[in-house]
């Protein structure tokens, strides 16, 4: 069964625009509302040692970044934590 | 004898102190120790405009927005510098301050990190105090004014290429022995120009002098009148002579100042500018748009038709692909920009609009945060923390959302391309001429309304604008290349982030439900969007906006763009058959009125169509109050100037 099938079509669809309408209403909830639920993953995480990686990797940084300033699409007043090349 | 210098000092093991001693004696510090249990915490002080940022860039290897103008570090930023054997290194980088007795909010945040005020921010175990060696009484002014906290610390001479050439002559190591704290040469913007301080932090050769000022406390009067006599004293020992000015800046500034040349000359750059943004953009313009329309028919003829292939031809290839055709106007609009801001050029563009900002009730310190909100609002908004005086930063906050940010672009690029000929007048281009109109017309709306907002102040008092004129430099191609190159990170991460989002939803609303057996009109009238979009018409058929228009707003109250992509979107779920991935503009050319066009560019100049601009101006003033009335005043200008617009043009045309 492929793309020809309308149902696996239809399926396929679905997932985009679920995906689409979370990620919609991720990127503009209030900064505050995003923040409380990135401490509340990462309270959750924290619990999971299997995450812990995951946790120090994509987490953190991204809590880091929802606690800065700016709408977070502008470089000029994002705070990030970067590392000197070596 | 002087108080602030220290005696032999003697080195100690432990860890560095988080607030000065009053009875302790200036102290090495060991490295090793600091950072046994935490990160070791640098703080980056200096005045505005002497390169501590450009070293926190090469640092850390971040890549933090750096110009030749004060005021552009307005926040604490935090990067990590890794020492060669390992071990992190937290290095902050703070606003610009002269002194530790602020009088704006960004100068504020430099003393309350150094005085460890902050709740989430511990003092700093060490400072590195960023002196500009071309300009350097003012900055030592700080650093002795910083010493006298007690905070470890060291001395970064900045700029010292520059100040050689000028014939600065500065003899770091006296200088290092009369203040008692390691004093180092760095040139932050070239490549290694920062490695000898590096090599002094990571040998942990740095020195907690004695503190003057109990800990937690700021300066007084009479510290303030001791540093000034010490640093007399210190220059005049030294035998330090002003920079050799280069005559030639004289005369370009005396001609760049000139009230009427300046003027004029300010006026000619801008309408280069625009006049560009058309002419050079046109060639890769088209060829994004060919590689859109391609993609389109390659995708329609490789999938099997159904949901998907509409979902990916309408949606995604003809929402979002008809925003990304507008990044090499956006490249050539901030590639002026930063070239302007490199350059030098743009406080003196403040200091020549001074006088007419002061006359309508506005600070000459607005004019950079002004300048700012052109690329973006909210920079822009938070760049008003330079401003001392609350009700003159209100007044900016409210009219920053009129100057022309880059979002605004795509929608003045596709409308005036679709509805203006690209025909020329003189040597002028037509299209370049209505975008400057356009961007002409935000500022002169702007300085209407702090005008407005002037009467109703009871607080009428002008604040003088203080602004140190950098000097000149050429721009900088590693500053201009990295600055273009974020700029486009942040266009595509857009289209690719929320307005894709965005338009699959839109596309999702604009199919669904599908349309009774026996329908004779486009699916899209059927749909959740088309009944939206018939709903929303009586409200906006008096400004001369149809259905498709109506729809398009409510997607592009994210962002401004947002409402190009929804456009594509709906247009193409308007058409049929092999229309599907047509382009946009030649379909608003053929079915919009001049009148419609001309409206919806009267409308954009003013609405707030930006949900996060109206969030930072919540958090700036820490009130639901003034985003509301923003809003609600921006969409009344919006409406009316739509009106008339559309009025006065069908009645001419």
């Amino acid at each position: 069964m492929g793309l020809d099938s309308l149902m696996l079509q239809d399926f396929a669809v679905a997932l985009i625009v679920l995906a689409a309408l979370s990620f919609s209403a991720w990127k503009l909830m209030p900064a505050r509302r995003r923040l409380q639920l990135l401490l509340a993953l990462d309270a959750w995480s924290a619990r999971h040692p299997s995450l812990a990686r995951w946790r120090e990797r994509s987490l953190k940084p991204r809590i880091a970044r929802a606690v800065g300033p700016g709408c977070g699409g502008c470089a000029a007043h994002e705070t990030r934590s970067s590392q000197r090349p070596r | 004898m002087n108080p602030a210098s220290p005696g032999t000092p003697g080195r100690v093991q432990g860890p560095a102190p988080s607030q000065p001693d009053l009875r302790a004696p200036a102290r090495f510090i060991s490295m090793d120790a600091a950072v046994e249990n935490k990160p070791l915490r640098i703080a980056l002080v200096g005045v505005p405009n002497c390169g501590k940022t450009a070293l926190f860039n090469r640092l850390t290897g971040s890549r933090q927005k750096v110009a030749n103008y004060p005021g552009v570090t307005v926040e604490r930023r935090e990067g990590e510098l890794v020492s060669t054997d390992g071990r992190s290194l937290r290095v902050l980088d703070l606003p610009g301050t002269y002194s530790l007795n602020p009088t704006t909010l960004d100068e504020a945040i430099t003393r309350d990190v150094l005085l460890g005020r902050l709740a989430d921010t511990p003092a700093p175990d060490l400072v590195v105090c960023v002196v500009d060696a071309v300009h350097l009484p003012i900055g030592l002014r700080l650093a002795l004014e910083v010493k006298r906290l007690g905070l470890p610390m060291v001395l970064a001479l900045n700029r010292m290429d520059v100040a050689r050439r000028r014939g600065v002559k500065i003899d770091a190591a006296w200088l290092c022995g009369e203040l008692g704290v390691p004093v180092v040469p760095t040139v932050a913007v070239r490549r290694g120009g920062a490695d000898a301080l590096v090599e002094v932090i990571e040998a942990g050769r740095w020195i907690a002098p004695r503190a003057f000022i109990p800990a937690g406390q700021e300066s007084s009067r009479e510290d303030a009148d001791q540093i000034q006599h010490d640093l007399q004293g210190l220059l005049s020992a030294s035998g330090y002579s002003p920079p050799r000015e280069n005559p030639w800046f004289g005369r370009i500034d005396a001609l760049l100042l000139h009230p009427v040349a300046g003027l004029l000359i300010l006026l000619a750059v801008l309408f280069v500018m625009f006049q560009a943004v058309f002419s050079w953009a046109e060639a890769p313009m088209t060829w994004i748009e060919g590689a859109m329309n391609a993609l389109g028919v390659f995708t329609a003829a490789h999938l099997p038709a159904g949901p998907l292939a509409s979902l990916l031809v309408n949606g995604v290839i003809g929402g979002a692909g008809s925003v990304l055709v507008f990044l090499p106007q956006i490249v050539i609009l901030f590639f002026f920009i930063l070239a302007l801001e490199d350059s030098g050029y743009l406080p003196r563009a403040a200091y020549l609009l001074d006088r007419l900002m002061g006359s309508v009730g506005l600070s000459g310190r607005a004019f950079i945060p002004l300048l700012s909100s052109h690329a973006c609002a909210i920079p822009g908004i938070m760049a008003t923390r330079t401003i001392p005086n609350w009700r003159d930063r209100l007044t900016t906050i409210m009219i920053a959302p009129l100057m022309t940010c880059s979002a605004r672009l795509p929608v003045y690029g596709l409308l005036i391309a679709a509805l203006i000929p690209a025909k020329s007048i003189g040597p002028f281009n037509q299209q370049g001429l209505v975008l400057f109109t356009l961007y002409a017309a935000g500022i002169v709306s702007a300085l209407l309304v702090a005008f407005v907002m002037k009467q109703f102040a009871r607080d009428r008092q002008y604040s003088p604008l203080m602004l140190e004129l950098p000097d000149f430099q050429w721009p900088h191609a590693g500053n201009l290349l990295l600055g273009l190159w974020e700029r486009v990170k942040i266009f595509m991460s857009r289209v690719g982030g929320i307005i894709l989002a965005l338009m699959i939803v839109l596309w999702f609303l604009s199919s669904y439900p599908e349309p009774p057996p026996g329908a004779t009109g486009p699916a899209i009238q059927y749909s959740l969007a088309g009944r939206l979009g018939a709903m929303l018409e009586y409200v906006f058929a008096p400004i001369g906006f149809n259905w498709q228009i109506a729809i398009a707003l409510v997607p592009g109250l994210a962002a401004r763009e947002v409402a190009v992509a929804a456009l594509g979107t709906v247009y193409a779920m308007s058409a049929a058959g092999d229309d599907l991935s047509a382009a946009l503009e030649p379909v608003i050319a053929n079915t919009w009125s001049l009148a419609t066009g001309a409206s919806l560019l009267a409308w954009y100049v003013f609405a707030p169509q930006c949900l996060s601009t109206l969030a930072v101006v919540k958090r700036e003033t820490n009130s639901w109050r003034y985003p509301l009335i923003m809003a609600g005043y921006l969409f009344a200008l919006a409406y009316i100037a739509s009106f008339i617009t559309f009025r006065v043009v069908r009645a001419w045309a």
